[in-house]
C-alpha cells in the first residue's frame, strides 16, 4: 500500500507562507506562555541566588553524598541534547527527506540543551563567584587548572559541542534568513540582514552550501559521542563503587540517544500541532522516528542488563552492597525506569498502528524521557550513600532550592524555544522547498518512501 | 607509587590493640587545626566538620558480642583518588608525601569528597562562626576555612613546618619524634605513632613493619600513608 | 619559656586579681613595628605548666599561649601521672576559659530564685553583702548556721576552706562528690586496714580483670591507666597482657576488653567470691602469698562453701565452665591483678563486694609487687572518707532551717541526685553563695554569685586523686591574664577572713592566695639552708609541680583476719512486677559527672559506644528493645519509683536484656548555651538510701520500666546505624 508523504506541490509563496507563520505577530497564547515560563525561570534564580548567598547547606547534600540533583540535571540535559545535532546529522548523511520539516527544531533543541546542562556544573560550585579558577586563563600567579581531572575534559568537550552546534544550526538557517529578510520588515530587517550574510542564493552559493553542511553533519557526530563519552568518564574515572565501570561511556551514550530521540519525538509533536505543520509531519515520520526508538531502546536495555549483571555476577561486597541498597531504597521509581525505558517502548513499538499515532508516541516518549531522568539519579546517589566506608553511609532528598532550580532549568528551555520560534524560520523552509522541486516516490521495502533525486 | 623528593615521607601507624576509643584524639584535632563547631542540626545533616573520627562497629550478638574502634583520618594516599580529580590543584601531594589543600583555591565541586574512599573529607555547607570570645583560641599557625571549599586532616603540617624551620635553623634534620600531631601527641593509650617512613630506624617505620600490619581498603590500590596494626588477641569474638 | 617572662606575668595577674580590673590582654594591641617583649612575640608561641582540675586525677598540662591568648593544652611530658597525655576532657578546658556565657562579674539576684534574674554589682559590695550575713552569725555565737559545700578539694584548698570553717566556728563543710571514691577508701579499710587509695600497676600486668572499673573514661585517674593499658597491651615485646571486663554493661572499657562477663546486677561480688573458691579450691592460689596476709587456705575454703560452682552461675547468669575458665586464667597468670570500680560499688552489698574483689589480688599474690596493685602515693590528701553519710545529716539541718548561709563552690544541684532531698533543703537556706564562673544549676539557685577564675586564670595546686606511688603536687598558673571581672576562690575566702576580722584574720596569715602557695610548697620541699628559693619556686612552675619525690614504701596487707567480706543479697528501689529492668547511670566519658556539658568541644565529641552527639540517651538489649517495640531512636519514657525521664532509645548489644543504662552529664538547667535544657539527667531516677544500706550510695540499685512513646526521639548519632554492623565491609 502506499500514500502521499506530502500535500501536492504548491507554489514557491504558498509554502514560504506556511511554514514561515512561526514568524506571524504573536498571540495572547504566546505571551501568557512566555511570561508564565519567564516567572518560573524567575522562581528558579531567586532560589539560586538564595543559594549563593546563604551556602550549599540550603541544598539536600551531605556527607557523603556530595553530588545530588544538579549533577543529575548536568548528565540528563546534556544527554538530551543528542537528540538534535545526532538524529538530524544522521538523518541529513543517509538523506531520509522526511526529516526536513523537524531539522531546525532538532538543531535548536541540542543547541539549548547543552546551554542549560553546562550551566549546572557552574551552579552546583561550593564557591560558583571563583567558577573561573576552572578557566585556563594567563595570570600572575602561574595557575594552571588540572587537565587530568575528568571536570576539565567536561568543560573543553561542553565547550566544543555547544559551538559546533551552534554553528551546526546557523548554517542550516542561512537560506532561510534570506527568506526570510526578503520578507521582514523593521529591526526583524536588519537581524536577518546581518544574519544572511548577503546570502543571495545563487547556485554557486548552493554548491558551498551543500558541503558545508554534509561536511557539518560529518564532524558533528563524533563531538557528540565524545562529549558523552566523556560526561560518562567523570565517574566511570573514580573508584566510587557503582560508577567505576567500563561500560558507562557507550552506556551513556546509547541512553543520550534514547532521551534524545525521545525528545525529538515530543518536539515534531509538539511543533506539529502548534505550527499546524499537520501535511508536513506525518504518521509516516512517526513510524519512522518509532523504528529508531525501538532500537535504541533495544541497545539501551542491554546496556543496562549487563551493567547489572556484570555486578551480579562478580558480588563485589560493597558494589553489591551499593545496587542493593538502590533496589531496596528506590524500588519504585526504579520500576518506573525500567518500565519507561525498556518495557513500554519495547513492546509498543514492535507495532506499526501504535508507531503512527501520535497520542501513544507522547505517550512513550515523554516516558522515555522521565525515566532517563530518574536512570541518572539512580546512577549518582545510590553509589554515594553507600560508599565504601559502612561508618558514615547516608542518604539525600533533593531541597526546595535545587527542585527550584532544575523547574528553572526546564522553564528557561522551553522559554528560549518560544523566543526563538517567534525569532527565526522553525522549519526548514529551503530544506523542504529544495525537496518539494525534486520529489518523487521510489520504492524501498514494502513502502515508498519520498526521497531525492540525487544530483548525479 | 611516585617519586618522593625529600628525606620525609611522613606517616602513621594506628594500634587498634592499643586504641581505646577514648576519643581524646578528636577533641585534640579540633582544638589544634581550628575545625568548626558544628552544632546538632549539622551533624543530623551529615556535616559534621571533624578531621579525625573513631568509627565504632559492633560484631557478634549479645552475650558475644563487642565494639571494635577504628581512628579514621585522612591516610594521605600516595595514589590519592582525591587529587587527580581536583579541576584546579586544590587537593595537590607534596613532595613529602602529604596529601595537600590548598583553600584559597578550592572552588568546592566536592569531586575530591566523592572521590576519597575513605570519605575523610568534610565540605563547609555553612560559614562558621565562633561566638566571641571563644574565638581567641582559633589558632595562627592556620586559616579558618570560608563557606564552601573542602578541607581534611593535614597531618598537622603547621606542626611539620615549625619542626622544620628550628631543625633548619640548627643545619639538621628532623629527628624522630619531634613532630608530634595533636592527635597523636595527646593519644593516652600511644595508640597513635606519627614519623617519617622514609627513615627505616624510626618509630613509626618498626611499627609499620609490623606482623599485625594493614592498610584500610588496601584492595583499592590508594597506598596509603596510614599503616593500621590489627588488635590482638580478643579470642572470645 | 623565660624566668622573666613567668615572674612578669603571674605578678601581673596576682595584681589584676586584686585590683579586679576588666582589662585583658587580648584587648592589648601588639606594636608591630617596635618588636614586642617576650610573651608576646607575634607568630612564636610561649609554653607554660599548669594542671588540669576538671577531674580529680589532676594530669599536668601545658598550654601553648600566643599574642596573650590560651591556644591549646597539651599534656605535660614531665607530669607523672599523664605523661604528656590528656583525655578529651583535658583538652576542652580551654573552651571552659573562653566560654561565651561566663559569668562576668559579681552578681545579686534580683528575681525569684531559679529565674536566672540577677544585677551586676562591685566585688566591694558583694564582699560587703556576704559578710553582713556571716558576721550576725559569728557575733550570736551561731556560726554552725554556716554551711560550705565543695566538691573534693585538694592541697592548699582544701586547707584554705578548712581553716575558714574552723576559724569562723562551723563543722557542716562537706566535700562532696557522686564520684568521689570514699566508697574504695571504706573497702581499702576494710580489706588493708589503711585507707589509701590503690595504684594499679595495670602497664606490667598480664593478667587484667576489671569489675565494673571503667578507668578508660573516669575510674581514679583515667588518663594515667589508658596510657598503662596501652603498655599493658603492646608495650612489651613477647607479653599481651590479657584483660576480662566483668559487668552488666559492656562500658568503654569493657569494649577494650578479651572477653566480657554480663554478670547479673549485683552479684559480681558474689561471682568475686565463687573465682576466690574455685582457687582455693583447686590450690591455684600463692602460697607464700596467704601466709604474709596471715591467712591459710583451709580456713578461707570453709568460709566459701556457698559459692560453689554452680551457685555462683545461677546467682550471676553466667555459665560456670566461663568462670571457671577466667578464675583459672587469672590465677595461674603471673602478674595478674583485680580492680573494682563505681558499678559495682554503688550496689547495696558494694562495700563487700569491691572487698571481695580485694580478696582476688591476696590469692595471687598480687598486693605491691609489679603488675599488682600498691598503696598510692598521695599522703598529703585524704580528704574526708565518708562524705556521702554525712550528706543526709547536712540535708536535714538545711531542711529544718539550721542553716542560714550557705557557700557552694561546684555544681552539687546537678550532681546530687534529688532523692536526698538536697535541692529543696537548699532552697529553704535564706542566703545561698555560689562560686561558679559559669549560670550553672546551683548559681542559678544562688542569691549571690562570686564568680571564679577558671582554671587557666588561676594560681593553685593539685593533688593527683590515687597519683602513682611518688607523692607528687602539680601546680596551677595563670597563663593568661583574667579575662573578666572574676575573682579566685581562694581570695575571696581570704578577703572575707580579713574583712570579719579577729580570730578569722589571724587565720589568713598571707596577704595573697599565690603567696600562701609559694609558702606551701616552701614547706613541701624543706628547703635547705641558703638556698634561693625563688629561683626553686620558678623551676617548678617551669615543671608544672613537684615530682620528683622518693616512691612510698609503704604496702597493703589483708588486715580482715579470716573474716571473709560478704556480699548480701543486692536490695534494690523497686518491685521487680512493677519495674522490671535494673537502671545503671555512668558517668559519660565526655561530660564526667556534669561538669563537660558546657563545653561545646565535648557536646560535640560523639560519645565513643553509642556515637550519640548533642544530647543524651537510653540504651537498651536488642532483646529487650524488640520485646517493648521500640526502635533505634525513638522517644521512651524511663520511670522509676523516684520519677521519669523521657529520652531516645539506642539498641545496645551490650548491655544485660534486663538492664538500661542512662550517661550523666546532661540535663542541666544552666550551663550556658551549649548544656542549657538539653538531654536529660538520670539522677531524677534514682533512689537515695536503701533500707539496711544507709551508709552505702546506692546510685546503681533501681529499678525502671520502659515504654515506647514515638519514634520522635531527635536522637543524632555520628555513625550511621547500619553501617555500624558492617565492618566486615572493611574487613576490620
Ligand atoms: N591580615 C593580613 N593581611 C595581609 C597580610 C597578612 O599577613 N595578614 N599580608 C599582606 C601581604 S604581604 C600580601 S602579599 C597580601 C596578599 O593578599 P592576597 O593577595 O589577598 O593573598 P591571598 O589572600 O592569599 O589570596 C587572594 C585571593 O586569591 C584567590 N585565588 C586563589 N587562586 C586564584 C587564581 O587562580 N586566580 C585568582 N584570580 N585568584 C585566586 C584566593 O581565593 C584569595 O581570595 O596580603 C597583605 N595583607
Ligand atoms: N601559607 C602561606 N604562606 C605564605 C603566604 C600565604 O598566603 N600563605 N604568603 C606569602 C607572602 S605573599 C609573604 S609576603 C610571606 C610573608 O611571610 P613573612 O615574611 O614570614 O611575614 P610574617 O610571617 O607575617 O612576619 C614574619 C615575622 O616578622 C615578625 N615581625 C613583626 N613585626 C616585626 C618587626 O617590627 N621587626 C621584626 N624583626 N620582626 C617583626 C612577626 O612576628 C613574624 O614572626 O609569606 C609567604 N608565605
Ligand atoms: S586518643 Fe588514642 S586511644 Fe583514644 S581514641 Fe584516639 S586513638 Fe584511640
Ligand atoms: S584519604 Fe582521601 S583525602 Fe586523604 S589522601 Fe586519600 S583520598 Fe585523599
Ligand atoms: S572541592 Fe575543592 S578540592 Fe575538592 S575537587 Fe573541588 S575544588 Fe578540588
Ligand atoms: S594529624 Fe593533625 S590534622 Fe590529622 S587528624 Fe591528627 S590532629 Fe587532626
Ligand atoms: S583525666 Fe581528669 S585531670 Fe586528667 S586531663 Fe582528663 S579531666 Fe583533666
Amino acid at each position: 500500500m502506499s500514500e502521499p508523504a506530502h500535500p501536492v506541490t504548491k507554489s514557491a509563496t504558498q509554502l514560504n507562507d506556511e511554514m514561515l507563520s512561526s514568524l506571524r505577530t504573536p498571540t495572547w497564547k504566546w505571551y501568557g506562555l512566555a511570561l508564565f515560563l519567564g516567572a518560573v525561570v524567575a522562581w528558579g534564580m531567586a532560589a539560586f541566588s538564595y543559594q549563593v548567598y546563604t551556602g550549599m547547606s540550603v541544598t539536600g547534600l551531605d556527607r557523603p553524598v556530595m553530588w545530588g540533583v544538579y549533577i543529575v540535571n548536568f548528565v540528563f540535559w546534556i544527554g538530551l541534547s543528542h537528540s538534535g545535532t545526532m538524529v538530524s546529522a544522521i538523518l541529513r548523511l543517509s538523506q531520509a527527506n522526511w526529516r526536513r520539516p523537524i531539522l531546525r527544531a532538532a538543531e535548536t533543541m541540542t543547541v539549548f540543551c547543552v546551554a542549560v546542562g553546562g550551566l549546572f556544573p557552574l551552579i552546583h560550585l561550593g564557591r560558583n563567584w571563583v567558577f573561573f579558577y576552572l578557566i585556563p586563563y594567563p595570570n600572575q600567579r602561574g595557575l594552571w587548572p588540572n587537565f587530568r581531572s575528568a571536570l576539565l575534559w567536561d568543560a573543553t568537550a561542553i565547550l566544543t559541542y555547544i559551538i559546533g552546534s551552534s554553528l551546526f544550526l546557523y548554517l542550516g538557517m542561512l537560506p532561510d534568513l534570506a527568506v526570510a529578510r526578503d520578507r521582514a520588515r523593521g529591526w526583524r530587517l536588519t537581524l536577518y540582514t546581518v544574519l544572511a550574510m548577503g546570502w543571495r542564493g545563487t547556485a554557486r552559493e548552493w554548491v558551498i552550501f551543500q558541503r558545508a553542511s554534509t561536511l557539518m553533519a560529518a564532524l558533528i557526530i563524533p563531538v557528540a559521542v565524545s562529549v558523552h563519552s566523556i560526561v560518562a568518564w567523570d565517574f566511570a574515572v573514580t573508584v566510587v563503587p557503582g560508577w567505576h565501570s567500563t561500560i558507562f561511556p557507550p552506556y551513556f551514550v546509547i541512553g543520550a540517544i534514547h532521551s534524545g530521540i525521545a525528545a525529538v519525538i515530543t518536539l515534531m509533536i509538539i511543533i506539529r500541532k502548534a505550527f499546524h505543520l499537520e501535511e508536513y509531519l506525518t504518521p509516516l515520520h512517526f513510524d519512522n522516528m518509532g523504528k529508531l526508538q525501538l532500537v535504541i531502546a533495544l541497545l539501551w536495555s542491554y546496556a543496562y542488563f549487563v551493567e547489572v549483571q556484570t555486578t551480579w555476577y562478580a558480588h563485589e561486597p560493597i558494589e553489591w552492597e551499593v545496587f542493593g541498597f538502590m533496589s531496596h531504597t528506590y524500588t519504585f521509581i526504579l520500576l518506573l525506569m525500567l518500565f519507561g525505558n525498556a518495557i513500554l517502548p519495547i513492546m509498543a513499538l514492535c507495532f506499526r498502528r501504535l508507531r503512527r499515532s501520535i497520542p501513544v508516541m507522547l505517550a512513550i516518549a515523554v516516558l522515555i524521557n522521565v525515566g532517563m531522568f530518574i536512570e541518572r539519579f539512580l546512577i549518582i546517589v545510590p553509589s554515594l550513600s553507600h560508599k565504601n566506608m559502612p561508618f558514615v553511609w547516608g542518604t539525600y532528598r533533593p531541597s526546595w532550592v535545587e527542585l527550584s532550580v532544575t523547574a528553572g532549568a526546564f522553564a528557561g528551555f522551553a522559554l528560549m524555544y518560544t523566543l526563538f520560534a517567534k525569532t527565526f524560520p522553525m522549519v526548514a523552509v529551503t530544506d523542504v522547498r529544495e525537496h518539494e522541486s525534486q520529489r518523487k516516490l521510489v520504492p524501498l521495502g514494502r513502502t515508498r518512501l519520498p526521497s531525492l533525486a540525487g544530483k548525479e | 607509587m611516585e617519586k618522593l623528593t625529600s628525606p620525609y615521607r611522613w606517616g602513621m601507624v594506628v594500634d587498634l590493640d592499643r586504641c581505646t576509643g577514648c576519643g581524646a584524639c578528636v577533641v585534640a584535632c579540633q582544638a589544634e587545626n581550628n575545625v568548626a563547631i558544628c552544632g546538632k542540626k549539622e551533624i543530623a545533616e551529615g556535616r559534621d566538620m571533624h578531621w579525625l573520627r573513631i568509627e565504632r562497629f559492633w560484631v557478634g550478638e549479645y552475650p558475644n558480642v563487642r565494639a571494635r574502634f577504628l581512628p579514621v583520618l585522612c591516610q594521605h594516599c600516595h595514589d590519592a583518588p582525591c587529587e587527580p580529580v581536583c579541576p584546579v590543584y586544590a587537593s595537590y601531594h607534596n613532595p613529602e608525601g602529604l596529601n595537600g589543600q590548598v583553600y584559597n583555591r578550592c572552588v568546592g565541586t566536592r569531586y575530591c569528597g566523592n572521590n576519597c574512599p575513605y570519605a575523610v573529607r568534610v565540605f563547609n555547607f555553612y560559614g562558621h562562626e565562633w561566638p566571641k570570645p571563644l574565638d581567641n583560641q582559633l589558632s595562627p599557625d592556620i586559616t579558618v576555612r570560608p563557606r564552601g571549599v573542602m578541607e581534611k586532616c593535614t597531618f598537622c603540617i603547621q606542626r611539620i613546618r615549625r619542626a622544620r624551620e628550628d631543625a633548619g635553623a640548627e643545619g639538621r634534620q628532623i629527628r624522630d619524634g619531634e613532630v608530634q600531631p595533636a592527635c597523636a601527641q595527646t593519644c593516652p593509650a600511644e595508640a597513635l605513632v606519627f614519623g617519617n617512613l622514609a627513615d627505616p630506624a624510626s618509630r613509626v617505620a618498626r611499627l609499620a613493619r609490623s606482623p599485625r600490619r594493614f592498610r584500610l581498603l588496601e584492595h583499592l590500590g590508594t597506598h596509603p600513608s596510614v599503616y593500621y596494626l590489627k588488635g590482638g588477641g580478643r579470642e572470645h569474638v | 619559656m623565660k624566668r622573666r617572662t613567668f615572674l612578669q606575668l603571674g605578678t601581673m595577674t596576682a595584681a589584676s586579681a586584686w585590683l579586679a580590673g576588666c582589662q585583658s590582654a587580648n584587648e592589648k594591641l601588639i606594636p608591630y613595628l617596635v618588636p614586642p617583649d617576650e610573651g608576646v612575640t607575634p607568630g612564636r608561641a610561649e609554653y607554660y605548666a599548669s594542671s588540669c582540675r576538671f577531674c580529680p586525677a589532676g594530669c599536668g598540662i601545658l598550654v601553648r599561649v600566643s599574642e596573650g591568648r590560651a591556644k591549646k593544652v597539651e599534656g605535660n611530658p614531665s607530669h607523672p601521672v599523664n605523661r604528656g597525655k590528656l583525655c578529651a576532657r583535658g583538652q576542652a578546658i580551654l573552651q571552659e576559659l573562653y566560654h561565651p556565657d561566663r559569668v562576668q562579674q559579681p552578681l545579686k539576684r534580683s528575681g525569684t530564685r531559679g529565674s536566672g534574674q540577677f544585677t551586676p554589682i562591685s566585688w566591694t559590695e558583694a564582699l560587703n553583702l556576704l559578710v553582713g550575713h556571716l558576721a550576725p552569725l559569728q557575733r550570736e555565737k551561731q556560726s554552725d548556721l554556716l554551711a560550705f559545700m565543695t566538691p573534693l578539694l585538694s592541697g592548699t584548698l582544701a586547707e584554705l576552706v578548712t581553716a575558714f570553717m574552723d576559724s569562723f566556728g562551723s563543722p557542716h563543710h562537706l566535700a562532696f562528690d557522686l564520684l568521689a571514691p570514699d566508697w574504695l577508701r571504706v573497702a581499702l579499710q576494710r580489706s588493708f586496714g589503711q585507707p589509701i587509695l590503690p595504684w594499679y600497676d595495670i602497664a606490667e600486668a598480664r593478667y587484667l580483670l576489671s569489675f565494673g572499673a571503667d578507668f578508660v573514661e573516669h575510674h581514679l585517674s583515667p588518663v594515667q591507666y589508658g596510657f598503662a593499658f596501652g603498655r599493658m597491651r603492646q608495650g612489651r615485646d613477647t607479653v599481651r597482657g590479657h584483660f576480662t571486663y566483668v559487668g552488666a554493661r559492656m562500658s568503654l572499657t569493657g569494649a577494650s576488653a578479651d572477653r566480657w562477663m554480663p554478670a547479673r546486677t549485683g552479684s559480681e561480688g558474689k561471682l568475686a567470691l565463687g573465682m576466690a573458691r574455685l582457687i582455693l579450691a583447686e590450690s591455684l592460689y600463692d602460697a607464700g602469698a596467704l601466709k604474709a596476709n596471715g591467712l591459710t587456705a583451709g580456713k578461707l575454703l570453709a568460709q566459701l562453701d556457698d559459692y560453689d560452682l554452680p551457685r555462683v552461675a545461677a546467682l550471676t547468669g553466667l555459665a560456670q565452665e566461663t568462670i571457671a575458665e577466667v578464675a583459672r586464667e587469672f590465677a595461674t597468670t603471673h602478674p595478674a591483678l583485680a580492680m573494682a570500680g563505681e558499678s559495682v560499688a554503688f550496689q547495696t552489698n558494694g562495700q563487700e563486694a569491691v572487698s571481695a574483689v580485694q580478696l582476688l589480688n591476696v590469692l595471687v599474690g598480687s598486693l605491691n609487687r609489679p603488675g599488682g596493685v600498691y598503696p598510692a602515693g598521695d599522703l598529703l590528701s585524704v580528704p574526708p572518707k565518708k562524705a556521702f553519710t554525712e550528706l543526709s545529716p547536712l540535708v536535714e539541718r538545711m531542711r529544718d532551717g539550721r542553716i542560714q548561709v550557705a557557700l557552694v563552690q561546684g555544681d552539687p544541684v546537678h550532681t546530687i541526685p534529688p532523692a536526698t532531698g538536697f535541692q529543696e533543703a537548699l532552697a529553704k537556706v535564706p542566703f545561698v553563695v555560689s562560686f561558679s564562673s559559669l549560670m550553672d544549676d546551683t548559681a542559678l539557685e544562688a542569691d549571690l554569685i562570686l564568680p571564679d577564675h577558671t582554671a587557666l586564670e588561676s594560681w593553685g595546686d593539685v593533688v593527683p586523686l590515687a597519683g602513682p606511688r611518688e607523692s607528687v603536687t602539680g601546680l596551677m598558673q595563670p597563663v593568661v591574664t583574667p579575662l573578666l571581672d572574676t575573682r579566685p576562690f581562694p581570695e575571696v575566702l581570704m578577703a572575707t577572713a580579713h574583712e570579719l576580722g579577729g580570730k578569722m584574720a589571724e587565720a589568713f596569715p598571707y596577704r595573697s592566695y599565690p603567696e600562701m602557695l609559694k609558702d606551701e610548697m616552701k614547706k613541701q620541699i624543706g628547703l635547705a639552708k641558703g638556698m634561693d628559693f625563688e629561683a626553686v619556686w620558678v623551676e617548678l612552675l617551669r615543671q608544672g609541680g613537684l615530682f620528683e619525690t622518693p616512691k612510698g614504701e609503704r604496702g597493703y596487707r589483708w588486715s580482715g583476719g579470716t573474716s571473709l567480706p560478704k556480699p548480701g543479697e543486692p536490695k534494690f528501689a523497686g518491685d521487680e512486677k512493677g519495674f522490671p529492668l535494673h537502671l545503671q547511670v555512668y558517668p559519660s566519658t565526655a561530660f564526667y559527672d556534669g561538669r563537660g556539658a558546657p563545653l561545646p568541644w565535648l557536646q560535640q565529641l560523639p560519645d565513643p559506644v553509642t556515637t550519640v552527639v548533642w544530647g543524651s540517651w537510653v540504651e537498651i538489649n536488642p532483646k529487650t528493645a524488640t520485646e517493648l517495640g521500640i526502635g533505634f531512636g525513638d522517644l521512651v519514657e524511663v520511670v522509676s519509683p523516684l520519677g521519669s525521664l523521657r529520652l531516645p532509645a539506642v539498641i545496645y548489644p551490650g548491655i544485660r536484656p534486663d538492664v538500661v543504662a542512662i550517661p550523666l552529664g546532661q540535663g542541666h538547667r544552666g550551663g550556658g548555651r551549649y548544656a542549657k535544657g538539653r538531654g536529660a539527667n538520670p539522677l531524677a531516677l534514682v533512689a537515695a538510701k536503701i533500707d539496711g544500706a544507709e551508709s552505702q550510695p546506692v546510685w546503681n540499685a533501681t529499678r525502671v520500666r520502659v515504654t515506647r512513646i514515638s519514634e520522635k526521639g531527635e536522637l543524632v548519632t555520628a555513625g550511621n546505624p547500619q553501617g555500624s554492623y558492617r565492618s566486615e565491609l572493611i574487613e576490620i
